[in-house]
């Protein structure tokens, strides 16, 4: 085993990288708004825009984390498949299990973060 | 004593009363308990039931902002009433259930009732709250008011095209029309709260907060503090007074005048109170009280309520304000005045109980 693995099979990266891209995108989000609505009360189009743009950079980073998730578990399902030991197998398919929920859970997140600007016309 | 015929609920006379329920009166005989256990659930029930009507209650749909809430309300309720008792229903039958291969079904449940219904849910309710959000950030105001909140009362400052008109702790509002306030603090959180009229806002120190109020029935409301302040935060109270628009106008032009000659003519309650110091914290214009620390007092006598909104504004509340100042509002940042004579007290009261 060689030091560090980042994204290769049986890293836990995969696991992080979803709430990460969630958490990037719900600063920035924040960030745009505020420094634009601070800078006087200008329409929000670009403002739409620019979240629109970082919002499908983000799915297209959870999607690709989600796929990767895919690969590891085996299938999106696999009913009455155990890991009851500890091996490298094992620990892939739990781990892929893992990502690919959290990276389901992340999306709908970063759409609901998205979802105020498509209402609001105005700071 | 003959046996009297008891009503449901209330308050429930003492048992030494129902002589019909046996020898000793302090032991109930079983038609009693239930009598008893009645009344007790009324006695619990009153304070909610109360909340449903009268001043205070955002059930009176008495401002337009307060009725594009209720309708929000409604459905809410609705929805959350249909899971509730869904989900009891769900319980019952997983109690009752029998079945041996179950496997299928709970992943079913798992992954329907866990996560995609209440993701719908979510996202149904986050979309109807912003649309809400929008409208009540949509209306046009057409007079603009500004209140700070203050430890423990409303500074109000009208802004009108002749200057700024300074009141306290009683806002007036035409009908129909839309008010902007703009919340701020000198001090610490408060949050301005009229529930007959509309939403709940924060007044945080340094930053303005916009809310707007569009009244639509004629009355007087309250209002409260709904954020803790620190000591007398409870007794923080005011009353926002709807006119209709000619009222008021006549209202706000008589609050930007000076006090009214009948009280500037009270020569010893008007030295009363400059003696007295009262002057140092409160205005009254026209004299040369013009104190900022505590609520302008020029036309007072015009307020329905003393003290921020705890007492109506009589003779004998106010007396005893002056005197028993931490006794009316424990906390209180108004020094007490209990050695003032009876004969520069009457001045006094005089005095203040004409600034129309
Ligand atoms: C140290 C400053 C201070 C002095 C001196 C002072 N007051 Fe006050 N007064 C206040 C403050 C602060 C309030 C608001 C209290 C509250 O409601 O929490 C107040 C409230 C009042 C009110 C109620 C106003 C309203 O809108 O309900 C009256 C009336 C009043 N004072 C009269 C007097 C009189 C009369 C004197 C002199 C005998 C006096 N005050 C001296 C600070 C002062
Ligand atoms: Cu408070």
């Amino acid at each position: 085993m060689t030091y560090p693995r980042l994204i290769d099979d049986g890293s836990v990266w995969i696991v992080v990288i979803p709430p990460v891209i969630w958490a990037a995108h719900f600063l920035t989000c924040y960030w745009v708004a505020a420094v634009w609505c601070a800078s006087g009360a200008a329409p929000l189009t670009p403002v739409v825009w620019a979240i629109a743009a970082i919002t499908v950079a983000a799915l297209g980073g959870i999607g690709w984390a989600a796929v990767v998730a895919v690969r590891r578990y085996g299938g999106l399902r696999r009913p009455g498949r155990h890991v009851s030991r500890d091996e490298p197998e094992g620990r892939k398919a739990f781990l892929g299990h893992v990502a690919l929920l959290l990276a389901s859970l992340n999306g709908v997140a970063v759409l609901f973060t998205a979802l105020p600007v498509l209402v609001f016309r105005q700071c | 004593m003959p046996p009297q015929p008891r009503p449901l609920g209330g308050q429930s006379p003492p048992v030494e009363q129902a002589p019909a329920c046996g020898v000793d009166p302090a032991k109930l005989c079983q038609g009693e308990y239930a009598i008893r256990v009645k009344s007790h659930i009324a006695v619990l029930a009153a304070p909610l039931l109360t909340g449903c009507g009268g001043r205070h209650s955002w059930l009176a749909g008495a401002g337009a902002e307060a009725r594009i809430i209720e309708t929000l309300f409604w459905p809410f309720l609705f929805g959350a009433a249909v899971l509730w008792l869904a989900v009891m229903a769900l319980a019952i039958a997983a109690f009752r259930s029998r079945r041996e291969e179950t496997r299928g079904l709970v992943r079913a449940i798992i992954i329907g009732g866990g996560a995609i219904v209440p993701g719908i849910i979510v996202a149904a309710l986050l979309v109807i709250g912003l649309v809400t959000l929008r409208a009540l950030a949509a209306m046009q105001p057409g007079l603009s008011v500004q209140v700070d909140g203050e430890q423990w009362w409303w500074r109000v400052v009208y802004d009108t095209p002749a200057g700024a008109v300074v009141t306290a702790n009683e806002i007036r509002l035409p009908r129909g029309e839309t008010a902007e306030l703009l919340l701020s603090s000198d001090d610490v959180i408060h949050a301005f709260w009229a529930p007959a009229l509309g939403g709940k806002m924060d007044m945080i120190p340094g930053r303005t907060n916009r809310l707007t109020l569009t009244p639509l029935t004629p009355g007087s409301w309250g209002g409260l503090c709904a954020e803790y302040c620190g000591g007398a935060h409870a007794q923080m109270r005011f009353d926002v007074t709807v006119m209709e628009p000619a009222a008021f106008g006549d209202w706000l032009a008589a609050e930007a005048e000076p006090a009214s000659a009948q009280a500037l003519a009270r020569q010893d309650g008007l030295s009363v109170f400059l003696d007295s110091g009262c002057g140092a914290c409160h205005s009254v214009r026209g004299t040369e009280a013009a104190g900022q620390v505590g609520p302008d007092l020029t036309h007072f006598a015009a307020r329905q309520r003393l003290g921020a909104g705890i007492a109506p504004l009589t003779d004998a509340a106010l007396r005893r304000w002056i005197t028993r100042t931490q006794d009316m509002k424990p906390g209180v940042e108004m020094p007490a005045y209990p050695d003032l004579s009876p004969e520069a007290l009457d001045a006094l009261v005089g005095f203040l109980m004409a600034l129309k």
